[in-house]
């Protein structure tokens, strides 16, 4: 156990450490945010259906940025050859994976992070409460899980950018519909947000318990 | 004790013969340079021999563990360099040595110990990106020893370094289990014992 969380710490301190200095996705995927809203705000009817538009203009947003997100995992490490000695250490598939799980899930947490206050500025309106920050943070976890699982798998193809979205949205559907309805809730659309919060916790245990499995067959040749 | 031992080992990609079939056997401390042409399946064999690759047919056995199954077990008896080093340019020489550190379970001052014996001591805190190709092979060199594998399997090692850099890789692999694939006659001759030339298909005793 503590050299499986060795291993999953040192990959993701590695991920981030290198995503911050590289500053390859979070400077484009806040900049995707803010025009994604921007667009939102001028297609749509904000002002009389703001909050009934809220939850699909946030989760599409969230949804487009994770796959940039979890498909730069193992693109990168493709891309710089770095994949085959990382691999051909002793170190847990598994933690491997789950690692970089981690390090891609937080990135998303950082945009996230800018989309709802600039939510709440577009839709001028308060988006933040406790159970939209759960709804996210659950969905986040899920999400990165079988997004990364999907990325390691599409890595190994050249047609990477078109198969992890055919490979990833489908899963993710289940996130996006009970997000939604969480965030709906959260932001008063009436009704219980506990169900919706409830239901997210059971599909993050079910999916990255399977990604944590299926990992270890993906990353082996 | 026998390091290698291959039966009938050969490789496809598709419905092409890349490697073999192949009858090859290694003593433990004994050292083979793998010679050929260009696409003569030099890095494919060594490939095999890191466990990177699964054989395509035939048997495959590296201190008596089979290398298809038992590889996990392997991964901590076998260095290896490939043909790309693979560094992670964003992080310095240093980092790159740690964070291969806390995957083996080595502790982590082998690192800068290891970064000073590869001669890159004065530039660990240099990011891996803005290294030369030779020093980036070093500091290659460096992650394949780093923990202390009775097997070195190493693809064009010399591949980039200066003079001193090729007595170094002399140095560094003294007495230690080695296969190494290399275009340089000379090199494999000083190194090793015995030479595998895969365009012949032959096996030579150097000296």
């Amino acid at each position: 156990m503590t050299s499986f969380l060795r291993v999953v710490g040192a990959v993701a301190r590695k991920d981030l450490r290198t995503e911050l200095r590289s500053r390859e996705m979070l400077p484009a995927l806040g900049q995707f945010v803010v025009l994604a809203l921007l667009i939102a705000f001028f297609g749509f009817d904000v002002e009389t259906g703001g909050l009934k538009i809220a939850p699909g203009v946030l989760w599409l947003t969230v949804t487009f940025a994770g796959l940039v997100a979890f498909g730069r995992t193992f693109a990168a490490e493709r891309d710089q050859a770095s994949l085959e000695p990382l691999l051909l250490t002793p170190a847990s598939r598994s933690a491997i994976f789950a690692g970089k799980a981690l390090a891609a899930a937080l990135v998303l947490a950082a945009c996230e992070a800018v989309l709802v206050p600039a939510m709440g500025v577009f839709f001028n309106t308060t988006v933040f409460s406790l159970e939209l920050a759960g709804a996210l943070v659950l969905a986040t976890i899920g999400m990165a899980g079988l997004g990364c699982l999907f990325a390691a798998l599409a890595a190994q193809t050249r047609a990477r950018d078109l198969l992890l979205p055919v490979l990833a949205l489908p899963l993710w559907i289940p996130f996006v519909v009970v997000g939604g309805r969480a965030v709906q809730v959260a932001l008063g659309g009436g009704g219980e947000v506990n169900g919706a919060l409830a239901l997210l916790l059971d599909f993050d245990i079910l999916f990255v318990v399977v990604a944590s499995l299926a990992a270890r067959f993906v990353l082996d040749d | 004790m026998k390091a290698i031992e291959a039966r009938g080992l050969r490789q496809r990609f598709g419905s092409r013969t890349v490697l073999g079939p192949l009858e090859l056997s290694l003593d433990a401390g004994d050292s083979l340079a793998v010679l050929g042409e260009n696409g003569s399946g030099k890095t494919t064999l060594l490939r095999l021999l890191a466990t990177a690759a699964r054989p395509s047919g035939g048997e495959l056995r590296i201190f008596g563990l089979d290398a298809s199954r038992e590889r996990t077990e392997l991964r901590r008896r076998i260095g290896y360099l490939g043909d790309v080093a693979g560094h992670y340019p964003a992080l310095t020489a240093l980092e790159n040595l740690e964070f291969f550190c806390d995957l083996h379970g080595v502790e982590r001052a082998r690192a800068p110990r290891l970064l000073e014996q590869v001669g890159l001591a004065h530039v660990g805190r240099r990011r891996a990106g803005e290294l030369s190709r030779g020093m980036g092979q070093r500091l290659g060199l460096a992650r394949a020893l780093l923990h202390a594998p009775e097997l070195l399997v190493l693809d064009e090692p010399d591949a980039g370094l200066d003079d001193d850099g090729r007595e170094l890789l002399t140095k560094l692999v003294e007495g230690k289990t080695l296969v190494f694939a290399t275009h340089d006659r000379e090199l494999a001759a000083r190194l090793c014992r015995h030479s595998l030339d895969l365009s012949r298909r032959a096996l030579e005793v150097f000296r």
